[in-house]
């Protein structure tokens, strides 16, 4: 790591009351403007790391510090400097989409624009439609919109694209390069594999609580190869998610 | 940078209240269904009961001739809300069954007495009133005990504290509205801390706008001061409407002097279900897990606390158990101040039984909240 890096987890460790080890003493830097994965299955601990990261989590073990400040020393300020976007988040159904924003703004103590945000996140024309009024997709984008209201060191992903079709999943890839070239920070994670191989910089795969790899997508597949691995399927040069995209067209369609 | 989040923690609050409160008033079936019930009771029970209670018949049945005993049957007959009969002991109870009196008070031979050193001694009046229609016959009731307290005084000369404050009330048409108001402004206040919270915000937590506001730099002290303070909002808003429907269309009677009390007692009712609110939606995970013990606790207190009836029928022990309920001191404590133009230090009792239960309620809220 040539610069300081902006997240440092170290020995990461959550133990629930009833003995049950979710996260098994996990250990990763993020370098600013990096974007990092977190890759694995249903129940491998993602959601959990990022919430002891987050604050919405008590640590069990080892620590974290974001811009070195240590999360559990000094929460409140952490929250100042992070956006988050949780896996399940609903808002309050009847506001509008800019009352909403006006509410974080002020959760935040920030004087941000909302309809720059929403145009950041492509929702301008909803602005005064209600939070429940939003498809899937939007919804995924308006909280992408949350998660920038405090012009963020850092935003956390949880599973973003969990739930949309082909075209607001590449959408939603689109925003978060867009966001990367901005120079913020994003850690995000995903079970969706194509989805780190395009967007991250650096992968973790995570499984049962623990990192079983960490490096660059190209260089895990190079030594995969490099252990003999043969691939069960032909790899074709497109797939059939290229034929949906190619036949439906590449635009939102919400 | 503490002067900062000092100013950004009151933004944070300020925001959130707005947020909530706009989030209330657009969610048109909640709104429906915390006023639908008051209402409905007030406008159905106030017009049935409306013109049947402008003046109470007493039959009176002197069996004394002392005295006093003469004293008392005039100032009976005195009261301008009683028609007054005199009439046989046979003739009192046959009126009382047929429902053609209201309240028969009975003068036993031995009233007005003097004892043998000359001082009168305890002298007791029967009142009877049929209990298949409790509510003329109790107000009657209580108008008399009021005669008897103010005769009281004036034969034993003792300083007239209490006289000088119910003597307002003594000639006032109490009718069935004065009793069933306050009651159900109470019972909307209860339904309003338990149900609006208890529901609210697991709503919260189940969609997970908790967690996103948990992550949020707001602390969690300002995060339920805008709960609280959108709850008293609605409160105000809630009483004020009850009320303005009762004075408007069924003389309810409430003095000018006594609003801001009346006010004051449902904010502190409030607060109170407010902390059983949060108690239930702080511990349940779901609306499955907080729909039965909101109604375990609500539902019972609805028929037992005096909102729609007055408690003196009940059997005593019943009678004293629930003296101690939250909505017998919200209910009782209003209907004071509403009837008797009582001043809040003079129901202190019941400020101080909700008092007690809020400390309770609070107390297991923290206790026992979840985030999620």
């Amino acid at each position: 790591m040539m610069t300081e890096p902006i997240l440092e987890v170290k020995d990461l460790r959550k133990k629930y009351d009833d003995g049950f080890e979710a996260v098994k003493g996990i250990s990763f830097s993020v370098a600013p403007g990096e974007v990092f994965g977190i890759l694995g299955p249903n129940g491998a601990g993602k959601t959990t790391t990022l919430e002891m990261i987050e604050g919405l989590r008590t640590i069990s073990g080892g620590s974290v510090k974001l811009d070195g400040l240590d999360v559990q020393r000094n929460p409140y300020q952490v929250k100042e400097r992070i956006g988050i976007q949780l896996q399940s988040s609903a808002f309050f159904p009847n506001l509008k989409l800019v009352e909403l924003l006006d509410l974080f703004n002020g959760l935040y103590g920030q004087n941000s624009d909302p309809m720059e945000l929403l145009r950041e996140v492509n929702l301008e024309e909803k602005a005064q439609a209600a939070a429940k009024e939003l498809s899937g997709g939007q919804k995924q984008r308006f909280s992408i919109a949350t998660t920038l209201v405090n012009k963020p060191q850092a935003i956390f992903l949880d599973e973003p694209t969990t739930g949309l079709d082909p075209q607001a999943r590449r959408n939603l890839w689109e925003l978060v390069q867009q966001i990367q070239k901005k120079g913020t920070t994003v850690i995000l994670t995903t079970h969706y594999m194509e989805e780190a191989q395009i967007l991250c910089d650096r992968v973790a795969i995570m499984d049962e609580g623990k990192i079983i790899a960490l490096d660059t997508p190209d260089k895990l597949i190079k030594q995969l190869l490099d252990r003999g691995f043969k691939p069960h399927t032909k790899v074709q040069a497109a797939t059939l998610e290229d034929v949906f995209i190619d036949l439906t067209g590449k635009e939102l369609r919400d | 940078m503490a002067v900062n989040s000092r100013k950004r923690q009151m933004a944070a609050l300020r925001g959130l209240t707005v947020a909530s409160l706009k989030m209330y008033f657009r969610n048109r079936t909640a709104l429906f269904f915390s006023l639908f019930f008051p209402i409905m009771f007030i406008v159905v029970f106030g017009f049935i009961f409306k013109n049947s209670t402008s003046n109470f018949k007493i039959d009176v049945t002197n069996k004394s001739n002392s005295e006093l005993a003469k004293q008392f049957e005039a100032a009976v007959k005195k009261v301008p809300a009683f028609k007054v009969k005199e009439v046989g002991a046979d003739q009192a109870a046959t009126d009382l069954n047929k429902g053609d009196a209201d309240l028969t008070v009975t003068i036993p031979a031995d009233f007005g007495q003097k004892a043998a050193d000359g001082k009168l001694s305890e002298s007791k009046v029967q009142a009877q009133y049929n209990e298949a229609k409790p509510q003329n016959g109790q107000a009657a009731a209580q108008i008399m005990q009021q005669l008897a307290g103010n005769i009281n005084d004036a034969v034993t000369h003792a300083p007239k504290l209490v006289a000088v404050e119910s003597s307002g009330v003594k000639t006032k048409n109490l009718s069935y509205i004065d009793f069933l108001l306050p009651g159900m402004v109470g019972l909307s206040i209860m339904q309003l801390g338990i149900f609006s919270v208890a529901f609210g915000f697991i709503s919260y937590k189940t969609t997970g706008m908790l967690r996103r506001l948990q992550a949020t730099p707001i602390h969690p002290g300002n995060f339920l001061a805008a709960q609280g303070i959108t709850r008293l909002v609605m409160a105000v808003f809630q009483t004020a409407l009850l009320v303005g429907i009762g004075v408007s269309f069924f003389e309810f009677h409430l003095a000018a002097a006594s609003i801001l009390p009346f006010l004051i007692v449902s904010l502190l009712g409030s607060v109170v279900f407010m902390a059983f609110g949060f108690a239930i939606a702080g511990w349940a995970k779901n609306e499955d897990q907080a729909a039965p013990v909101a109604q375990v606790i609500q539902f019972p207190m609805m028929f037992l606390s005096g909102t729609f009836f007055p408690r003196d029928s009940f059997p005593a022990v019943l009678a004293s158990i629930t003296d101690y309920l939250p909505l017998t001191y919200l209910a009782d404590g209003l209907r004071h101040i509403a009837n008797d133009g009582a001043s809040l230090w003079a129901i202190r009792g019941d400020l101080l039984g909700l008092v007690v239960w809020g400390i309770v309620a609070g107390f297991i809220a923290i206790r026992l909240f979840r985030w999620e």
